[in-house]
C-alpha cells in the first residue's frame, strides 16, 4: 500500500464525509430532542434496582408456594381411589385361591371352597 | 467538566459523531439519529462519565459505538413483538434517500465497505473518515493497539480490491 494509494482512499472518504455532514440534523435539535426522551421515558437509577428486588422476592415467594404445594399433595393419597373396585374384578376370583393366601399348618387341613366365589 | 462545558463540546463534534453514528448504524439515519439522542442524553445525566483518560472526542465515539449497538439490540427485540408494527421504527438499512443523494463514487465506497468485517470497516472510518490515529481508533473500538493496525492495514487491503475491482 503505497502513500498515493492512502491518499486516495483518505479523498474517497473525505467525499463521504462532506455529503453526510450536509444530512446531519442541527445539534440544537438533537440535543432538545435527546432532552424530552430523557424528560419522558428515563428512570432514576434506583427505581430499577427497586423492580428488579421486588421480582426477586415474587419469584422466590412464587416458587417456594409451588415447591411446598407440591410436597403437600405428594405425601396425601386419597383412600377413595385405594379402595375402589374395578366391576370387572370378580372375574379374578377362582376357586381354591385361599390356598394361596393361608398359611399351611401341620395336622389341619385346609378349609376352602372348590365353588367359583 | 460542567454541563454547559460538555454541550459546547458535544456542539463542537456533532457532525463528526453524526458520520461515526451513521456507520455504526450501517447508514440507516433514523437509528444513527436515534442513537445520537440516546449518547447526548447519556452524557448529560451523568450515565457516561469522562474521566480523561482519553480525548473528549475518542471517547464521545466510544459512547456513540456502545449506544448504538444497544439501541440496535433493541430495535431488534422491538421487532420481535407484536407491537413494533405500530411504530416506525429504524430497520438498521440504508436511508434510500440518502444512498440516492450520494455521488457515485461515494455510493462504490460505501458498498465496498459493507463488504469489510465490522471492526476492518470501523478502524478505516475512524482513521480516514475522522481523522483520528489508530491508537485513538482501537481505544474507540476497544482493541489492543496491535489489532486496530491488524484490522486497518487488512482492510485497507481489502477497501483497495474491491474498489479496484469495481473498476474505479
Amino acid at each position: 500500500m503505497t502513500e498515493r494509494d492512502d491518499r486516495e482512499l483518505r479523498d474517497r472518504f473525505q467525499a463521504l464525509r462532506r455529503e453526510d455532514a450536509g444530512g446531519a440534523p442541527p445539534f440544537g435539535a438533537t440535543l432538545a430532542r435527546a432532552r424530552a426522551r430523557g424528560a419522558g421515558t428515563w428512570l432514576p437509577r434506583w427505581t430499577v434496582w427497586l423492580a428488579a428486588a421486588v421480582v426477586a422476592v415474587v419469584v422466590v415467594l412464587v416458587g417456594a408456594r409451588v415447591l411446598f404445594t407440591n410436597g403437600r399433595q405428594g405425601g396425601l393419597i386419597d383412600l377413595a381411589a385405594v379402595r375402589w373396585e374395578a366391576p370387572t374384578d370378580f372375574l379374578l376370583a377362582l376357586p381354591g385361591e385361599e390356598l394361596l393366601r393361608a398359611v399351611p399348618e401341620l395336622g389341619r387341613s385346609p378349609h376352602f371352597s372348590w365353588r367359583t366365589p | 467538566m460542567s454541563p454547559d462545558l460538555f454541550e459546547l463540546e458535544l456542539d463542537r463534534w456533532h457532525a463528526a459523531a453524526f458520520g461515526w453514528a451513521l456507520a455504526c448504524c450501517a447508514g440507516d439515519r433514523a437509528a444513527a439519529e436515534d442513537a445520537l439522542q440516546a449518547t447526548y442524553l447519556k452524557v448529560l445525566d451523568g450515565r457516561a462519565r469522562f474521566d480523561g483518560r482519553a480525548s473528549f472526542r475518542t471517547w464521545l465515539f466510544a459512547v456513540v459505538r456502545r449506544t448504538a449497538a444497544e439501541e440496535r439490540r433493541r430495535a431488534a427485540w422491538r421487532r420481535l413483538l407484536p407491537l413494533a408494527a405500530l411504530g416506525v421504527r429504524a430497520d438498521g438499512k440504508p436511508d434510500p434517500a440518502a444512498l440516492l443523494a450520494r455521488s457515485e463514487t461515494t455510493q462504490r465506497l460505501a458498498a465496498a465497505l459493507a463488504r469489510l468485517s465490522s471492526r476492518q470497516r470501523e478502524v478505516l472510518h475512524l482513521v480516514f473518515y475522522e481523522d483520528l490515529t489508530i491508537a485513538e481508533a482501537a481505544a474507540v473500538v476497544g482493541v489492543s493497539l496491535g489489532t486496530a493496525r491488524t484490522h486497518y492495514e487488512r482492510g485497507k487491503a481489502a477497501l483497495r480490491q474491491l474498489l479496484g475491482e469495481d473498476g474505479t
